[in-house]
């Protein structure tokens, strides 16, 4: 029986640039397990973000097939994705993307919206939410009239809305300075006790809270797969091993 | 909250965009509420003119007055020509006169005009225009056919000493042989009418006639046949020149044909051109509007690629996307044309009018301008016009917007990291 919540198998990702073919992800083999942060981490272009776009059904691979949560993402429809977008996966992104003209507790409400959550029990976990992240006096607040890491907390409070299985990061701290960067790793490591948490980062702090690290470069996986029964922490030492190696 | 309410919401965040963008959109309906108002008010008045223009032809002998003691103009039309004239479409009615001469005091003369009891009194000077109306006694009754009895113009009257308190009793001699420069005798005996009603026109040669029953007219004069003239009425003012064509072709040999050109070309003519000057406007005002809601929303697409990569990201379908960007676009169009509306109310008149002459007045020929100063134009809104302006919003909307719904609809959710 298999208890990993995404599985890659054999995925590649190519681009065409003025003729030329760029393998961004090449033949990676992955296996993720349920609950946890994972980092990410690998020089720019080395694909980490394309692997993490793969993942959030926002791009497909040129090859292989991406197994998350019992769904193969590369195959569903556009309405399979909009629902999976939705149920099984959240995003936190480096720039926020909060919608500007909605307060905090909207933004936070607006993904349980999409599904189907009444108006009172979407505001409810809204404000819990919120109030969990200390942000309970910001509510009403408009993203301007929040700092970087006020927004990155309600962004995350977005991404965890629908309670997803996986949440995907990239660089969540990278417009933040290193006080608001540090309580967003601490936000991200309290949400992965419940999901998975794929982390993209440059940032070495981060990559250290990770229950595991996966190092990308070339489009390669430099670590190995998670060995079967071995715990997640064990995973970081097993990736350690290797790179000393 | 729903997508329309993002969308409603997306309106203020910028809200001197969205006062140009409504002003852009106002001036259009503005301008489709002046043309559909100069639309209405030509048609109104044509339909006006088109009630009280002529519909009726004349007929005469070729090359004839048709007076029946008129030296050289006494030629008149066969009897054969009333029952080819019924039988031409749309014609309705067809009324024969006969008209005779009668020297008053020299060098003036009056009318005498004989015609079936029923028929509608016309005055030879100003033909059809003429609208005799009884001043004293009575109209024609069908029992007056062929009787020795006449309603007099209130001139002629006056000449032969009738007042209006004697119709009734009064009478008048007719004399078929009495002549005039241009009027010969005709050997006939006397004939002593009474009068039975006077009438007043209005224009002094119209005051001087008198109207005969038909049958009584030929006993007097001795005319057995002909008519000296055919009125031929056509059902509308559309059909009259169809009807010329026709009487040219059926009787074209016997007979001139007077048609009202005049006002059947300017129908024909000048208030469809206006009309269609005006749909003109207003299709272009139309386009004008589709062309604002095509270029704000595509902008407001590129501006927010961004941010419906990350509606889309966090599980919005393309159907919510469709109906956040449509209310936005009917929303604009909406208060545009409400900006318009009230607009239109305050100062639709005054520039209105202006407008048409700028417009529309340019393009007409000189000759009916005149006639389009009286043009009563109004800046009334009425219920019907409020719920063409909101179909017309919400057409402008859906039509202007579809390319930047589209450009939506595509955008990926990797748009959300573009800046990233």
């Amino acid at each position: 029986m298999n208890s990993a919540l995404i599985e890659l198998r054999g995925v590649s990702k190519s681009y065409r640039k003025g003729g030329e073919t760029i393998d961004a992800i090449a033949d990676i083999d992955l296996e993720v397990q349920e609950t946890g942060m994972v980092a990410v981490v690998g020089p720019s272009g080395s694909g980490k973000s394309t692997l993490l776009h793969m993942l959030g059904a926002m791009d497909r691979p040129t090859r292989g097939e991406i197994n998350v949560a019992g769904q193969v993402v590369n195959r569903l429809s556009q309405g399979e994705l909009t629902r999976f977008r939705r149920q099984t996966v959240g995003f936190v992104f480096q720039t926020f993307n909060l919608i500007p003209n909605l307060t905090a507790l909207e933004n936070v409400a607006l993904p349980m919206e999409f599904n189907g959550v009444s108006k009172a029990a979407r505001l409810k976990r809204a404000k819990s939410l919120l109030e969990r992240f200390q942000l309970g006096p910001r509510l009403k607040h408009r993203p301007r009239e929040l700092s970087g890491g006020e927004m990155q907390r309600v962004a995350i409070a977005r991404a965890v809305a629908n309670e997803p299985r996986l949440v995907l990061a990239d660089e969540p701290t990278g417009n933040l300075d290193s006080r608001s960067g540090q309580i967003i790793y601490e936000v991200l490591r309290e949400i992965s006790r419940e999901r998975t948490v794929i982390v993209v980062t440059h940032a070495e702090d981060l990559a250290r809270l990770a229950d595991r690290v996966i190092h990308i470069r070339d489009g390669r996986l430099l670590d190995a797969p998670p060995m079967p029964g071995l715990p997640l922490d064990r995973n970081e030492l097993h990736f350690v091993q290797q790179r000393a190696i | 909250m729903g997508m329309i309410f993002l969308g409603l919401r997306n309106l203020l965040r910028n809200k001197s965009r969205l006062a140009l963008i409504v002003v852009l959109i106002g001036a259009p309906f503005f301008l489709l509420l002046a043309m559909q108002s100069i639309g209405e008010a030509v048609d109104q008045q044509t339909t006006e003119m088109n009630r009280s223009v002529n519909t009726v032809l004349q007929l005469r002998a070729r090359g004839s007055m048709g007076h029946v003691n008129m030296s050289n103009q006494d030629r008149l039309l066969p009897d054969s020509v009333v029952e080819k004239v019924r039988a031409i479409d749309h014609v309705i009615q067809v009324e024969p006169y006969l008209l005779a001469m009668s020297p008053t005091t020299l060098p003036n003369f009056a009318m005498h005009v004989g015609l079936a009891p029923a028929a509608v009194k016309r005055l030879e000077s100003h033909g059809e225009s003429g609208n005799p109306r009884i001043i004293a006694g009575r109209e024609f009754t069908p029992e007056d056919a062929g009787q020795d009895v006449a309603i007099i113009g209130q001139g002629y009257a006056e000449w032969a000493g009738i007042k209006p308190e004697d119709i009734g009793k009064a009478t008048f001699t007719a004399d078929p042989t009495r002549t005039h420069p241009v009027i010969y005798g005709i050997n006939r005996p006397k004939r002593t009418l009474r009068i039975i009603g006077m009438y007043a026109s209005g224009y002094v040669f119209g005051d001087l006639q008198m109207f005969i029953p038909i049958d009584t007219f030929r006993s007097i004069y001795g005319i057995e046949h002909g008519f000296s003239w055919v009125f031929v009425q056509a059902d509308s003012v559309d059909n009259v020149a169809a009807i010329a064509q026709r009487l040219q072709e059926t009787v074209g040999d016997v007979a001139d044909i007077l048609a009202p050109k005049s006002a059947a070309v300017f129908t024909a003519t000048t208030s469809r051109t206006v009309i269609q000057l005006a749909g003109a406007g207003g299709v272009a005002a139309l386009v004008l509007m589709i062309v604002v809601v095509f270029f704000v929303l595509l902008m407001q697409v590129r501006e927010r690629a961004r941010e419906i990569g990350t509606l889309k990201a966090i599980g919005a379908s393309n159907g919510g996307v469709t109906i956040q960007f449509l209310t936005e676009a009917i929303a604009f169009t909406v208060l545009g044309g409400l900006l318009g509306v009230v607009v239109f109310q305050l100062l639709g008149e005054a520039i209105t009018a202006r407008l048409f002459s700028l417009g529309i007045g340019s393009f007409l020929p000189s000759q009916y301008k005149p006639l389009f100063d009286s043009l009563s134009v109004s800046s009334h809104v009425s219920g019907s016009v409020l719920v063409l302006v909101v179909a017309v919003a919400v057409f402008a909307a859906v039509i202007g917007s579809s390319y930047g719904v589209w450009q939506a609809i595509k955008l990926s959710p990797l748009e959300a990291m573009k800046d990233e």
